[in-house]
């Protein structure tokens, strides 16, 4: 497999009052294309951290990203936004769907802060991205009207509908029933048939164990990193 | 063209918006509505106030007329007065030769407020002495079938004719009597009418009093006074050659000042340095109605900018609660590749939406308020509507509150493109 992501010395500092604190202290890791990944340790381990920075929401303090060939640890804050619109997707445990927009508007919102919108282009690979969700029955409907299992799959779709080359899902799983876990997390695992890399980050090891290979952070380092 | 292409999708965000709080909204926008009202109703009363200004300024003769009356000696002159010959036709023939930027000159000599006489009916009203100049002057003509006005032949031979004004002519002639051709008595001297000035119906600055309702309703002032020969007035009745005043129109009223200083050093020269005459143009009274106007604008205009500000700082005070309450959307806007500059953008076109439509609203108002001061005015003064809306001032209205929206939302609408997104989607 080729690799995608390749993260050399990375380093978060913050400044807490007088204390620095290290949210990551150092990490190497290597993603493949198509790879199914969970990062998992509990809070303050550095994995939300990582997740924002290899997602171009933060930048890190020191080290280097490599990201499809590209350094990509210093962008400009549009910069990164181009990388969130057009090469990387988010899945949140709350949803965060808009609540005043439908469904169809909430999945091709994404698209519409690219370079060169259009609606109607947006509109019809939101279609499909909802019909790969098992969604598009529910196009007009509002955040509001769906159970919290469709909702996170209309997430799902939005994180899709640009063709991201890597998903983070952001504890996907944590308000939804036994029964929408495994949906959600099916679904997750089935994108990197489509060659998406899926990074799952939660501190639930049940979760974690669905992934191929489970990077487990402590005090922001990697503490394992294996393969199953 | 990209920008536009972004600026339609935050447009129709921030009328969704919009409808999302119509209470908050309302509240937000009735700043902005009081504050458009305010401003499109007071330029619109104000603009109508000066257009009657101008037309009783115009019913006066005009920027271009030129008064000339006599008046007393000024004290330190007083032991003069034996030398003072007073206005007559002599500076009038000085004037001529020697101001050539005076086109027309009109000598008046008032007899007074005379009784007229015809068949048994009788009326009082003043009694001018003029010439053929008059009508220039005073920018009044006889409209055809109304016979003639006074001529230089009239002037020349002493005439009894005599012209009337229209107000007169009900008060001295039965309907069925066509008054050109009769003769009315004044101080028992018959005169025969020539003609009837034209009638003056103004809807401009209204002077009300009692007796100025009926017919020319309150232009009547304008239209009683009756017209003989100058050189009738001055040797038939006042007997002496002294004018009561001289009109003078010129031909170009920027050379007004010119004109005036030639006028006055003429005359001065020819009454051999007596101030025995005042000269006053329409200029002052144009000058004190400009002043009027100012201040009308100036006070009226600060309750209005009070208003358009009191409403930006309500604009910018229910942005920034709305950029509150919608911080985690702001995150995810921003994590599905939102830049600085979409939310931007997108938080100032919401700010334009509600600037756009309270502007709307205050312009709706705006018609309401101009139309009860109408009615007031119509009530108060006979004849005449006073102020109309115009589309462009309403434009300028609308406008204000536009620029209004948009420098109150600059504010809200960087925090919300400065939100780290982060911390926006940790929001509670």
């Amino acid at each position: 497999m080729t690799s995608l992501i390749s993260i050399r010395g990375l380093r978060k500092t913050y400044r807490m009052g007088d204390e620095n604190v290290h949210a990551l202290a150092g990490v190497d890791l290597d993603f493949a294309a198509g790879e199914f990944v969970a990062i998992l340790g509990p809070s303050g381990s550095g994995k939300s951290t990582l997740m924002h920075i290899l997602g171009f929401m933060d930048t890190p303090s020191e080290g280097s990203i490599v990201f499809e060939g590209e350094e990509v640890a210093r962008l400009g804050a549009d910069r990164r936004a181009w990388y969130r619109s057009n090469r990387v997707g988010f899945v949140f445990q709350s949803f965060n769907l808009l609540p005043r927009l439908t469904v169809l508007e909430n999945v091709a919102l994404p698209l519409l802060y690219r370079e060169r919108p259009d609606a109607e282009a947006a509109a019809a690979a939101a279609r499909v991205a909802l019909e790969r969700v098992g969604m598009s029955h529910r196009l007009d409907h509002r955040p509001g009207q769906l159970s919290g299992g469709e909702r996170q799959r209309v997430a799902i779709a939005r994180a899709i509908v640009g063709s991201p080359a890597i998903i983070f899902a952001d504890e996907p799983t944590g308000n939804l029933d036994v029964r929408n876990v495994d949906l959600v997390l099916d679904l997750l695992g089935s994108l990197i048939q489509e060659g998406i890399t899926v990074v799952l980050v939660t501190h639930d090891l049940s979760v974690a164990e669905r992934a191929r290979r489970v990077i487990t952070m402590r005090a922001g380092l990697v503490q394992e990193d294996r393969q199953r | 063209m990209n920008f536009l292409e972004r600026l339609r999708p935050a447009v129709v965000n921030g009328l969704r918006e919009l409808r999302a709080n119509k209470i908050r909204s309302l509240l937000s926008m009735s700043g902005i509505i009081l504050g458009v009202a305010s401003l499109v109703a007071m330029v619109t009363v104000v603009q109508g106030m000066v257009g009657n200004f101008r037309q009783f300024v115009d019913a006066m003769g005009g920027i271009e007329k030129i008064t000339v009356d006599k008046q007393p000696l000024p004290k330190e002159q007083e032991h003069l007065a034996e030398l003072s010959e007073g206005i007559t036709m002599r500076d009038v023939d000085r004037l001529r030769r020697t101001v050539p930027l005076v086109r027309n000159i009109s000598p008046e000599a008032r007899v007074g407020f005379e009784k007229l006489a015809f068949d048994g009916r009788e009326t009082s009203t003043y009694v001018n002495g003029v010439t053929a100049d008059y009508l220039p002057v005073a920018k009044r003509w006889v409209d055809p079938g109304q016979g003639r006005f006074i001529s230089d032949l009239d002037v020349l031979n002493l005439n009894d004719v005599i012209v009337l004004g229209s107000a007169v002519v009900p008060d001295l002639f039965p309907p069925n009597v066509d008054p050109v051709g009769q003769v009315v008595k004044v101080r028992g001297r018959r005169f025969t009418v020539i003609g009837i000035l034209n009638n003056i119906e103004g809807s401009g600055m209204q002077i009300r009093s009692a007796s100025s309702r009926g017919s020319g309703g309150s232009w009547r002032w304008r239209n009683s006074g009756v017209f003989i020969p100058v050189s009738t007035a001055l040797t038939k009745f006042n007997g002496n050659d002294r004018l009561s005043g001289l009109g003078l129109r010129i031909a170009d009223p920027d050379q007004l000042r010119d004109a005036v200083e030639q006028t006055e050093r003429t005359l001065l020269a020819a009454h051999k340095g007596l101030r025995d005459f005042s000269i006053t143009t329409n200029e002052q009274t144009l000058e004190d109605f400009r002043k009027t106007e100012v201040a009308f604008k100036l006070s009226l205009g600060g309750v209005a900018g009070i208003s358009l500000f009191v409403g930006g700082i309500g604009i910018m005070n229910v942005m920034l609660a709305s950029i509150n309450e919608r911080i985690r959307e702001i995150g995810v806007r921003k994590a599905v590749g939102a830049r600085g500059s979409d939310l931007f953008l997108q938080f100032l076109a919401e700010a334009a939406v509600v600037s756009v439509v309270g502007g709307l609203l205050g312009l709706l108002v705006s018609t309401g308020i101009v139309g009860v001061m109408n009615y007031i005015l119509t009530q108060a003064l006979p004849t005449g509507a006073v102020a109309t809306l115009d589309w462009a001032i309403m434009a300028q209205g609308l406008a204000f509150s536009v620029v209004i929206g948009l420098v109150a939302g600059v504010y809200p609408a960087l925090r919300a493109a400065r939100l780290d997104p982060i911390e926006a989607l940790r929001h509670e």
